[in-house]
């Protein structure tokens, strides 16, 4: 009973966590190319700023998938917190970006309609990286349970080559540099969220807060019971990324699908038939 | 019992009478008929499957198979007048071939006496496959009745047309009860020469064509069938035509041939590569005949025969090749469809890759692994039934053919648009029945890893590849449909004839009700399907902690109570849903204020077809030799 | 109290929007946002999207061909919101007014609140005036701002929902050369 009360204000405090990891994030971005950079609030201030806007959208089927996209994220990561199926918490994942893919479709908006497109191309490109990386982990550990992984041997040390291969999927999923075609901010002026505004693009924003949960909560099941691997983990590749996005310049989409099914995914696989066959 | 095996005759007389009824009657008494018939033999169905306690077997007396063997004497006949009409050389040489086959079995039957009793056999698989057959096709039926009076044909073809159906329905209720596998051969040859006459129902050259190669491929099925009788009525230990003997000797036996050829003609009839251009070229006869070969009927005797077969073949090499065939098949499909634009092909090239994966299930033969397969062959029917009946409506009422045009479709066809999208989400995203078969074969892929080590491991790379590669189909298309421009925040629905929206919005309450409905349904449903299918029980219980274990997989029902609110009902309700006290702005285009057309992505895979159909035949060869050996 | 209002001050999101003019005061613009004067410390990120953002920064002249796209553009920026004009060009039409493709200062078009002078105006300078913007914005209120000098109002529909598609930049006046 204790345990559910915890993971239910765990999963309830997901997004402010999230816009908590967003601050640090655009601080840390920040002194990397040696500026000042915002508070570690930033996100916050953002927050209300915008509840505070006069509310202007395009049409309300767009404007309702966009809050239906935050709800089924926190679903998504309320799953994953509470230790439900690997499998399931992936397609939820999916169910979520599907409902910001068929909101950004809903409008008839280049820039939307383009990121709406590069999204959906970029779930071709991480899906399969991550359903792999969900059988090895069963492969070696015997359940899809997260709740049971959650609590077996570090995972890190049998399946190395995984990590690396998610860690390579990662900023297409985050949607940071180099793999950032999905947003892209100075081509396509954010992609599938450009035409939110005021409240609706909060729950757009906040969504983001909550795939860096999910993001991070999946890099923390590597360190299986040993809580402190996991949190070093977290925080590597936290700085990875962040760097990565600094010093690299965005590639096509088609090099994203190339890089994605010819060097992440063999790179996958592999580590899966190596623990197959010990 | 005695009043079951009537219901289930009458479910095999009840569709050719009413078809023949509906020959002579006039057209609205006709239309009666035929829904009255339908809601019958939905209501038959459904009451056996409700008061069914064991497996029983229907006996018939002796001279039925003399009548058997004529028609099936009959029925080569007239492939020949085909092959002589149309003058194709390929049908004639294969109905040549399958009449020497014929003949050599009827000249072993004469020396083989008795043992052969077992006409038709019915357990839970072939009621569930009623369930479906006449459900599904029903609705198709009633929906024909309009989609076929709009079409451009003398009232008599339309009768025929009618007439066609009907009688396939009973065929196919033949098909999955019949136990003996001369009677198998009949019905199998009777769906092949159905799907003959639908495919060239519009007379144009393509369409005879396209009909011409369904038949000839088919006919491959059939040899493959006649086939496997000989060789299982020559074979020491076999010696039998009957099913189930078949299936219980082989283990014993450990001669797998018959079975490897009916699984070739199960392949076959299931489209699989490099045979899936029968079924594309399927897309030229009208739509209701898409829905019913694509859905619940023709292919869905593939993965019936699989199941059939599963617990013989389950762990041989056999059953191997197949996964392997079908992993490759999934992925191949799904790759292929992406090049296409037509959308009755992008839902044809998305079966026959669905089929893949249910093959695979079955081939896999685990109990949960019959179960995921059961879920799909289910929910697959009845998502894809929609889909299509949708095709025939976009083509009559809003004439659009081609994915590319279907842009805008959202502002003047709402309610179109609507289920098109629902019957894609359903097909991939949770907490629709198709989902939870797709997640669960990724599950019992990984299960079965360590016991078959890297093989399974590169199928399951395939799934989890093709699962993508589909998603992202799907978008494809809806990208386009859902776009509507903020002029108009009201959605005014369209109007449609209420035959068409009747049956949709019938297909959209069963998947609905299938979501909600679905762990019950694994309980009290797919449970003893699959334990019937297996032989041995298989234990689907409900856990504590609100989720129900099927044999080793868990389905947990909170998250997907969740998902259900989440997606099906907020869609639904994104269609209704005004914001009033929200302005509405222009869409940012700079500034800019011209209207644009829009167009969904293009990725040239067309090329890669025959590679993908050469390396199907390998695999076709692969099944032969790995069994003759 | 918790007053949402005083969060408008803390994250200024900006759209920089060129009308016409040539580019000096874009690479100022631009220039704020590097690190030497790394105005993303006050919360302001450049969003380059009309519909997320609180100020707008617009430069040069407004030329026929931008007027439409400026007040379109202007539309779809939801209350509050201030507008900055950076350099003379934008203020008052600078060194092209009068010229026969130049429609004259932002002004004519949209309500200004903040002008910042110079040719090219200095990054300092820019900074210095979207401070002041801030504190206007601060005071703003949400309804709808009187589009001073557009021909056509914003329609509010039947049910009281209101529709900003179609509002075009004529003018009411002739300009003055």
């Amino acid at each position: 009973m204790q345990s559910i009360i915890i993971l239910s204000v765990l999963a309830l405090l997901a997004p402010l966590v999230g816009g908590l990891v967003y601050g640090i994030e655009r601080k840390v971005k920040a002194r990397m190319q040696n500026r000042i950079g915002p508070n570690i609030l930033q996100p916050f201030y953002d927050f209300f700023k915008l509840a505070d806007k006069r509310l202007v959208m395009v049409h309300s089927t767009h404007a309702f998938l966009g809050v239906m996209h935050f709800i089924s994220i926190w679903v998504a990561v309320a799953v994953l917190i509470f230790g439900g199926d690997l499998i399931l918490v992936i397609f939820l994942h999916l169910l979520s970006t599907a409902l910001l893919i068929m909101g950004g479709f809903s409008t008839r908006s280049i820039f939307s309609h383009l990121g709406a497109n590069r999204t959906a191309i970029s779930i071709l490109a991480y899906e399969p990286v991550l359903i792999i990386m969900a059988v090895s982990i069963y492969a070696v550990n015997g359940s899809f349970q997260i709740s049971s992984i959650i609590n077996s041997d570090p995972l890190l040390y049998k399946m190395p080559l995984t990590f690396i291969a998610l860690l390579l999927i990662l900023p297409i999923k985050l949607k940071k540099s180099p793999f950032d075609v999905a947003e892209a901010h100075q081509e396509i002026a954010g992609g599938a969220e450009i035409e939110y505004s005021g409240i609706f693009f909060e729950a757009i924003y906040t969504a983001k807060w909550l795939d860096y949960i999910f993001v991070y909560a999946l890099v923390f099941l590597f360190g299986g019971s040993n809580y402190l691997l996991g949190a070093g983990l977290v925080v590597g590749t936290f700085i990875y990324i962040n760097a990565l996005d600094n010093s690299t310049a965005r590639v096509d989409y088609r090099q994203m699908l190339k890089f994605s099914y010819f060097v992440a995914l063999p790179v996958a696989f592999i580590n899966l038939l190596i623990t197959l066959f010990n | 019992m005695r009043s079951l095996q009537l219901l289930v005759l009458s479910l095999f007389a009840l569709p050719p009478v009413a078809g023949l009824l509906l020959l002579i009657l006039p057209k609205v008494l006709g239309r009666i008929v035929t829904i009255l018939s339908v809601v019958a033999l939905s209501a038959i169905s459904v009451y056996l499957f409700a008061s069914f306690d064991k497996p029983f077997q229907i006996l018939i007396p002796e001279y039925s198979d003399k009548v058997v063997m004529i028609a099936d004497v009959l029925l080569l006949v007239y492939f020949a007048f085909i092959a002589i009409k149309r003058k194709s050389v390929l049908v004639g040489l294969l109905t040549i071939g399958q009449a020497i086959a014929l003949g050599y079995l009827i000249k072993l039957l004469g020396h083989h006496e008795g043992g052969i009793h077992a006409q038709f056999y019915i357990d839970r698989l072939s009621l569930f496959m009623f369930l479906l057959i006449n459900i599904v096709s029903g609705i198709i039926a009633t929906y024909s009745l309009q989609y076929i009076d709009e079409e451009d044909c003398s009232p008599y073809r339309k009768k025929f047309f009618m007439f066609t159906m009907l009688w396939f329905i009973g065929v196919m209720n033949l098909v999955v009860s019949a136990d003996n596998l001369e009677y198998f051969f009949l019905f199998f040859e009777l769906t092949t020469l159905a799907s003959y006459i639908f495919i060239s129902f519009r007379k144009d050259n393509e369409s005879v064509n396209n009909a011409l190669r369904a038949l000839w491929m088919n006919q491959i099925g059939g040899i493959a069938i006649l086939g496997a009788m000989i060789y299982s009525l020559s074979t020491i230990g076999y010696g039998t035509l009957s099913f189930q003997t078949l299936v219980k000797a082989a283990p014993t036996v450990g001669l797998l041939f018959p079975l490897a050829l009916l699984a070739v003609a199960a392949l076959i009839k299931g489209a699989q590569m490099p045979f899936s251009s029968w079924l594309l070229g399927a897309m030229v006869a009208p739509t209701p005949v898409s829905a019913l070969l694509h859905s619940s009927t023709m292919v869905k005797i593939a993965p019936f025969i699989i199941l059939r077969l599963a617990p013989a073949i389950k762990g041989t090499s056999l059953s191997l090749v197949i996964i392997a065939l079908t992993g490759f098949v999934f992925l191949a499909a799904a790759i292929s469809a992406l090049a296409q634009d037509n959308f009755k092909r992008i839902l044809a090239f998305s079966t026959v890759s669905l089929l893949g994966l249910m093959i695979l299930m079955a081939a896999i033969g685990t109990d949960t692994a019959i179960v995921t397969c059961l879920i799909l062959i289910l929910f697959h029917g009845i998502s894809k039934c929609m889909l299509f009946l949708n095709a025939g409506v976009l083509e009559k009422k809003f004439h659009l053919k081609s994915a590319l045009d279907m842009d805008r479709l959202a502002e003047s066809g709402p309610f179109t648009a609507f289920v098109v999208c629902i019957g894609f989400i359903s097909l991939m995203l949770p907490p629709f029945g198709a989902f939870v078969g797709k997640w669960f074969s990724i599950e019992i892929l990984g299960s079965t890893l360590r016991q078959t080590r890297g093989l399974t491991a590169i199928v399951m790379l395939a799934i989890a590849c093709g699962g993508a590669v589909l998603s992202l189909l799907y978008f494809k298309v809806m990208g386009l449909l859902i776009s509507r421009s903020g002029e108009k925040d009201k959605v005014t629905f369209e109007t449609t004839h209420p035959l068409y929206n009747v049956n949709l919005i019938l297909l959209l309450a069963l998947i609905l009700a299938g979501v909600v409905s679905l762990p019950f349904l694994l309980t009290g449903y797919f449970g003893p399907v699959a334990s019937d299918v297996l032989g041995s029980a298989v234990a689907v219980d409900v856990q504590s902690n609100y989720s129900i274990s099927i044999g080793t997989m868990n389905l947990p029902v909170i998250p997907m109570i969740l998902a259900f609110l989440i997606l099906p009902v907020s869609l639904f309700i994104s269609l209704f849903i005004r914001f009033r006290k929200v302005d509405r702005v222009k869409e940012y285009t700079c500034g800019e204020k011209i209207d644009y057309k829009f167009n969904s992505f293009y990725f040239d895979t067309e090329f890669l077809l025959p590679y993908f159909k050469a390396v199907g035949l390998v695999f076709f060869a692969l099944i032969i030799i790995l069994t003759v050996i | 109290m918790f007053e949402l209002k005083k969060f408008r001050k803390k994250s200024p999101w900006i759209l920089h929007f060129n009308a016409g003019g040539c580019n000096g005061c874009d690479i100022e613009i631009l220039a704020c946002l590097a690190p030497k004067y790394d105005i993303e410390r006050f919360g302001m990120i450049n969003t380059g999207n009309p519909k997320q953002s609180d100020i707008l920064l617009i430069t040069g002249p407004v030329t026929k061909r931008t007027r439409e796209r400026l007040v379109e553009v202007y539309n779809q920026m939801p209350e509050p919101k201030v507008v900055v004009c950076c350099g003379s060009c934008a203020s008052t039409g600078g060194i092209f007014r009068g010229m026969y493709n130049i429609e004259g200062g932002v002004d004519q078009f949209i309500p200004v609140d903040v002008y910042v002078a110079g040719c090219a105006c200095r990054p300092e300078q820019i900074i210095d005036g979207v401070v002041v913007a801030l504190g206007i914005l601060e005071e703003k209120t949400k309804e709808i701002e009187k589009t001073i000098k557009l021909a056509n109002k914003p329609v509010v529909e039947e049910d009281g929902q209101v529709n900003r598609r179609n509002m075009p930049a004529e003018l009411t006046y002739e300009t003055t050369v």
